[in-house]
């Protein structure tokens, strides 16, 4: 390849890499356009909506009716932002194909698996081998077929618009026009009766929206009908908590107004009420108001306040009954809420006796007991509980076959509780949570009965030999003595024999029938110290 | 023939690309007589062949593994030795050792005894039969083409190939490869099972009285002449830049790495594997007629490059990840 080639080759090269960076340079355009564009319909609707905003507010703020700008530079704003958007992107969008890559466009496009690029490559170094010559002038041919070549991806054709994004432009134009007949319909004039003149285009905002009163004017107290007052308890607790609340209002004195009103500095109305036991108890105190705090508090924990004064009343009456000594603080506590306790009228007359009430007072027993602890500071037993208490037996329907009433579901002294876990899951299945010792197969009962001993009658057993036994003795262990018990033994018979030399003498005679080792291997042994 | 390469020169060059493909067209060719089909292992056999590196086969038994190998060994003029991997053999048994001899004279004399290691083309047949340890003999084999015995260093005669195969389904009381020695296997081929065609071809050839003789159709000093001409292809910038950017790629906690390989991927390719696929990558240009590495051979020799230095953690074995599904993912 000589000098001549070799610069056609360059030039070649040249070419399509700047072929190629154009075209693919056109080709990213048109790719931002067709991701630019439905954003740029969106910018459509910028104008219309500011607009429509603007003549909102020139409607509520009376102003006259018609456009501040004219309609016509409306819509050409409208146009225009949208166009401008999209210029003032392509031109600070900074995009540019090097030529590397515009060359392996090429070779991607041609199919000549990157000898351009790699002849592109050899062609700027220094130095170069007979092999990369020869990749240099494999290319040439290459180069010669990119330079008129049209990539591919570059045949995009403008991006077609989603009818969604067509509705941008028709929505902005139908915005528009409802601004401009708005504009101009809501300034129709408004004729006074006997003027035949037309009045001026004036928006008044009273017309248009009702005078707004910053306080709502006193409404006078309506009557309520028979029928409102029967429907309106449905809840009664709650109507309960008006009336007294009512009753409340209006037996509140005048001196307890003014002595929440006289609070310390920096001392809330809280801690003004903590410091005194007896309000602190929630019993009526000397205000005999309860307080906000109160309120919500008792409101938290969901407590019937209403039926409260009652029973604190009653309680009053029972612990007068008892005369407490007053020792201790607790009692102290109490007996203060006692002084101060202010009977009224309201609490009896609001608590009418209703079976509602029976059923509420059910629902709060639980509560009500705590609170009966409270204050009476845990000395004094309450009489309820010496009841008995109640069966915590779990069996459902079991033993007697019919359903324990008085199970409560909290488990007890039985020996089946309340399961828990997996098996809580299964209905009606005790499971038993103590097992008590079987030591035999099934249980063991013992019983006393109390009889009156009663003799028995039976007849003597004749005495009689003992028999020889018949049957088999069956095997007989006969272990090996260990040393030191055969030298006892065999002492014992030594002395024996000492003692009675004749009776042994006559038995050393006799054949030993026994196939009693020991006794021949005393006999034999015995011999050994004779000698 | 000489075994230097002169390519100054452009017709050079094509001469010497032209000598390259007519070798191995011949070679492939008559390894073909003896092996039915596996065109795909065949060419990776040679590439790594005339690259310069050490193949590993992976496949079922009766595929025609070390059939392929030894008939390789007949159809080049090289020294071929197979060595039947067991559990109980030991280094020297591969090395060489030293063994006391009898001399004419009477005297006795300690002597090196050759082990099969010492050939052009070595057969590892079920390399890991073999404990780590003898495993472990190849690595000096493989990568600086010698072996040290004692205080002896033997220069293996080049060129030294190690073909090993090894059965993925019979694992139990196998020992598998060291990442080390895996890493020094230019490929790893799987061998799949041959077409229908290719069945009644082999029933034709082994189950009559045909008998097929193998005759050599080069030797070693073409083979190194071919090595040198692999050598010699050169490899512009941005295939370089792409084959670097292709083995980090599968490294975990790598900036060109995916978030799929840092998932799944242990253990990335090294630098071995960037070698190893510009040199396959050379073959494949001689093949296709081109004179310098091209990105399309990067990706077409990619998987059997990649394939055993990728090694996939726990989550991607537990999620049926392969290291073929990595490599996939790296190349997309």
């Amino acid at each position: 390849m000589n000098q001549q080639d070799t610069t056609q080759l360059r030039n070649d090269i040249k070419t399509v890499a700047r072929n190629a960076s154009d075209q693919i340079q056109a080709t990213s355009q048109r790719s931002f356009l067709k991701q630019n564009i439905p954003r740029a319909l969106t910018l459509l609707l910028v104008v219309p909506l500011a607009a429509l905003m603007v003549q909102a507010v020139r409607w509520y703020g009376g102003f006259q009716a018609g456009t501040i700008i004219p309609l016509p530079v409306w819509l050409l704003l409208t146009c225009l932002l949208p166009i401008g958007w999209l210029v003032f992107r392509l031109a600070t969008r900074q995009f540019e194909i090097d030529r590397h890559r515009a060359l392996l466009a090429a070779d991607e496009h041609l199919g000549s698996a990157e000898r351009i690029t790699t002849a592109d490559d050899f062609l700027q170094r220094q130095q170069s081998d007979g092999f990369m010559q020869a990749a240099v002038e494999d290319a040439s041919q290459w180069a010669k077929q990119g330079r008129d070549a049209r990539l591919n991806h570059t045949r995009q054709e403008m991006p077609n618009l989603r009818r969604s994004m067509l509705s941008i432009p028709l929505t902005a134009l139908i915005l528009g026009l409802v601004i401009f007949v708005a504009a101009y319909t809501r300034a129709l004039p408004i004729t006074p009766p006997g003027n035949g003149e037309p009045q001026a285009l004036v928006m008044v905002p009273s017309a248009v929206t009702p005078p707004r009163s910053e306080k709502p004017e006193p409404q006078p107290p309506q009557q309520e009908t028979p029928a409102e007052r029967k429907e309106s308890p449905r809840d009664p607790r709650k109507q309960r908590a008006v009336n007294r609340q009512g009753a409340a209002n209006a037996a509140i004195p005048d001196n307890a107004e003014e002595s929440q009103g006289k609070l310390n500095e920096g001392e809330t109305r809280e801690s003004q009420q903590s410091s005194n036991p007896s309000s602190a108890r929630g019993a009526p105190s000397a205000s005999g108001q309860p307080s906000k705090s109160d309120d919500e508090a008792k409101s938290k924990k969901k407590k019937p306040t209403v039926k409260k004064p009652d029973r604190d009343r009653k309680k009053n009456e029972r612990k007068q009954d008892e005369k407490p000594s007053g020792a201790t603080s607790g009692q102290g506590s109490s007996k203060g809420s006692d002084n101060n306790a202010a009977p009224s009228d309201w609490a009896s007359t609001s608590q009418a006796a209703t079976p509602e009430d029976e059923n509420l007072e059910d629902e709060d027993e639980v509560d009500d007991e705590e609170e009966e602890q409270e204050s009476r500071g845990g000395v004094q037993p309450n009489m309820r509980d010496r009841r008995t208490p109640v069966n915590r037996d779990l069996q459902i329907g079991f033993g007697s076959n019919r359903p324990n009433p008085d199970a409560n579901g909290r488990g007890g002294p039985g020996g089946q509780k309340k399961s828990r876990g997996v098996a809580s899951l299964v209905l009606g299945v005790p499971i038993p949570d103590r097992v008590n010792g079987q030591p035999n197969k099934g249980r063991i009962r013992i019983t006393q009965q109390r009889i009156t001993p009663e003799p028995e009658q039976s007849e003597p057993v004749p005495a009689q030999d003992r028999a020889v036994r018949n049957g088999p003795v069956g095997p007989i262990h006969h272990p090996d003595l260990s040393p030191w018990l055969q030298n006892l033994v065999r002492r014992y018979f030594l002395d024996q024999r000492k003692k009675n030399p004749l009776t042994n003498t006559s038995k050393e005679t006799e054949p030993t029938t026994s196939p009693d080792s020991l006794q021949t291997t005393i006999v034999g042994e015995s011999d050994t110290p004779q000698s | 023939m000489s075994s230097t390469l002169s390519a100054d020169t452009p017709a050079e060059a094509r001469e010497a690309a032209e000598e390259f493909r007519s070798v191995h067209a011949m070679i492939r060719t008559e390894v073909g007589r003896m092996i039915v089909g596996q065109e795909a292992t065949v060419d990776g056999v040679l590439a790594a062949l005339f690259a310069a590196g050490h193949v590993l086969l992976e496949g079922v038994p009766g595929l025609g593994k070390t059939l392929l190998v030894s008939s390789l060994g007949k159809a080049i003029d090289l020294s071929f030795s197979r060595i039947q991997f067991t559990p109980d053999m030991m280094p020297a048994d591969i090395r060489g050792t030293n063994v006391l001899t009898e001399n004419e004279s009477g005297g006795t004399s300690i002597e090196f005894q050759e082990g099969p290691l010492v050939a052009n083309l070595v057969l590892a047949d079920e390399i890991n039969r073999a404990t780590p340890r003898t495993q472990s003999a190849l690595l000096e084999s493989m990568q600086e083409k010698q072996i040290s015995v004692g205080k002896r260093t033997i220069k293996l005669e080049d060129p030294f190939c190690v073909m090993a195969t090894q059965n993925p389904v019979e694992q139990e009381g196998t020992y598998p490869l060291p990442e080390a020695q895996l890493d020094r296997f230019l490929f790893k081929l799987v061998v799949g099972y041959p077409a229908e065609n290719d069945y009644r071809t082999i029933l034709r050839r082994t189950t009559s009285n045909e008998q097929i003789e193998l005759k050599p159709v080069s030797d070693a000093q073409t083979i190194i002449r071919m090595r040198h001409v692999v050598r010699a292809v050169p490899v512009p910038e941005h295939v370089e830049t792409d084959a670097i950017k292709l083995v980090m790629a599968t490294q975990p906690g790598n900036e060109h790495t995916a978030s799929m390989v840092n998932e799944v991927v242990a253990l990335g390719a090294s630098p071995r594997g960037v070698q190893a696929l510009i040199l396959a990558g050379k073959v494949r240009a001689l093949l296709e007629g081109r004179f310098a590495v091209a990105t399309e051979d990067l990706q077409a020799v990619a998987p059997d490059v990649l394939r055993h230095r990728v090694l996939v953690n726990f989550q991607g074995m537990s999620d049926g990840i392969t290291s073929d599904d990595v490599i996939s993912e790296v190349l997309r």
